[in-house]
């Protein structure tokens, strides 16, 4: 037949005997079918012809030699196409998961094309490769930095550098050994399987979080500076009572403290513990220092607590001046 | 052991294995099929399963038209019809180890 066919003018006559047989076999094949719904038959058929064609094309013989009875042909056709006892199965779908991941892949791909020239490259993915190895840098970086903050257990703060305990010299010892591990790490997770390989995902993506938190911490350090006064460094923190001492060293009582603004200035807390009862008491004016006048930290010897503030008209006889008894003795 | 048993269930990853690298059409890949080694592989079989492969939503078609004869339609892989490919192929690997690991273990007699 391929001779035949090979002939300008000789395919008349086995063309148009290979197309009869082949009729008659695609129509043998359909009455054994006849249990199928017409619609998924003539579905299931609807190449057939063509397909018989090159089969028939390729060789010599009778059709019914090389395919079998078309009666064994329908039955082998049923059970592949899958359609048994009649029935068409439901459409098997694969599993949508594989399906979205699928999609996902072409979306990638297509974005990674598209993206490509704006990196000079024919894929933006080729642009990525070259920045690898300083992804490979910085992950050892990264590593280094949460070895230190595990193993260091100094107050002091850490900086920028993997510190323990405060030690630059391990700080650069734990860096140079992170970014070599990290390195050789990068350079041999082509040939790891996908057990370790999927643990250095994890742990890249563990990185990377650190990573985030990291820089929102230091950026958030560098340009909160009140925040961080008002926490950390506010000199008066301790500070529960004020005692204001007029130029004699007497204490002032009802002194009350303001700011260039006129805002009063409010420090400690206005309770005053009362010994004997073992409880704060509230102090009776909350605007004006001390609070609690029997705490003052310096006394003069035998002056009590004077109960207003300063009196210039008041010999005050006892207890030392500072300003000495008179000039000239100091002469 | 009936190689025809066998090639039931692992058919779908044959004809999807023979249209990795190519597209093809119904009587090429029954030709890829066979001169790759699965003498036994049924005409009807190959046609049925790409109609299935097909309805499946695994393969693309298209009609491509010939100098001798009719027309043919050609199948390819889709991208569904690819993580398929990938799916199945994990598990048949997976598979056919075991059988290997178990025969070795037996012995060869």
């Amino acid at each position: 037949m391929n001779v035949d066919q090979s002939h300008e003018d000789g395919f008349a006559v086995p063309r148009q005997e290979s197309a009869e047989e082949i009729t008659a076999y695609v129509e043998a094949v359909r009455a054994a079918l006849s249990g199928l719904p017409e619609a998924t038959r003539d579905e299931l058929l609807e190449d057939l012809p063509e397909h018989l064609a090159e089969v028939a094309a390729d060789d010599v013989g009778p059709l019914a030699d090389r395919l079998g009875p078309p009666a064994v042909y329908a039955a082998e056709l049923l059970a592949s196409a899958g359609f048994v006892g009649g029935f068409p199965d439901p459409p098997a779908r694969t599993d949508r998961i594989a399906e979205a991941r699928a999609a996902i892949a072409d979306w990638l791909r297509e974005i990674d094309a598209r993206t490509g020239p704006l990196f000079g490259a024919a894929r933006a993915s080729e642009f990525l490769l070259l920045l690898r190895p300083a992804w490979w840098v910085l992950r050892g970086y990264l590593a280094a930095m949460v070895v230190a903050w595990v193993l260091d257990s100094s107050a002091q703060p850490m900086g920028v550098l993997p510190r323990i305990g405060g030690s630059d010299v391990v700080a650069l010892v734990l860096l140079a050994g992170g970014i070599l591990a990290s390195i050789w790490l990068g350079r041999r997770s082509r040939q790891t399987t996908n057990g370790p390989r999927y643990a250095l995902w994890a742990g890249n993506a563990v990185l990377v979080l650190v990573a985030l938190a990291g820089f929102n911490h230091v950026d958030g350090r560098s340009r909160d500076v009140f925040y961080d006064d008002a926490n950390y460094t506010d000199p008066y923190g301790h500070v529960r009572d004020v005692f204001v001492y007029d130029e004699q060293g007497r204490l002032i009582q009802g002194a009350r403290l303001f700011d260039q603004d006129g805002q009063p200035i409010r420090l400690g807390s206005p309770y005053c513990l009362d010994e004997a009862a073992q409880t704060d008491i509230p102090a009776a004016d909350e605007s004006a220092y001390p609070y609690c006048a029997q705490n003052a930290p310096f006394r003069m010897p035998d002056a009590a607590p004077t109960p207003s503030g300063p009196r210039p008209s008041d010999p005050t006889p006892s207890g030392p001046r500072p300003s000495g008894p008179s000039p000239s003795a100091g002469r | 052991m009936d190689t025809t048993q066998l090639l039931k269930g692992v058919l779908d990853l044959a004809v999807l294995a023979a249209l990795r690298d190519q597209d093809g059409y119904g009587y090429d890949i029954l030709r890829r099929l066979r001169t790759a080694g699965l003498e036994d592989v049924g005409d009807a079989s190959v046609y049925g399963t790409l109609r299935r492969l097909f309805n499946s939503g695994l393969l693309t078609t298209y009609v491509v038209p010939s100098d001798e004869g009719p027309h043919r339609k050609y199948y390819g892989l889709n991208a569904v019809g690819r993580a398929e490919l990938d799916r199945s192929g994990k598990v048949w690997r997976g598979f056919a180890s075991t059988m290997d690991d178990l025969l070795g273990e037996r012995g060869t007699a």
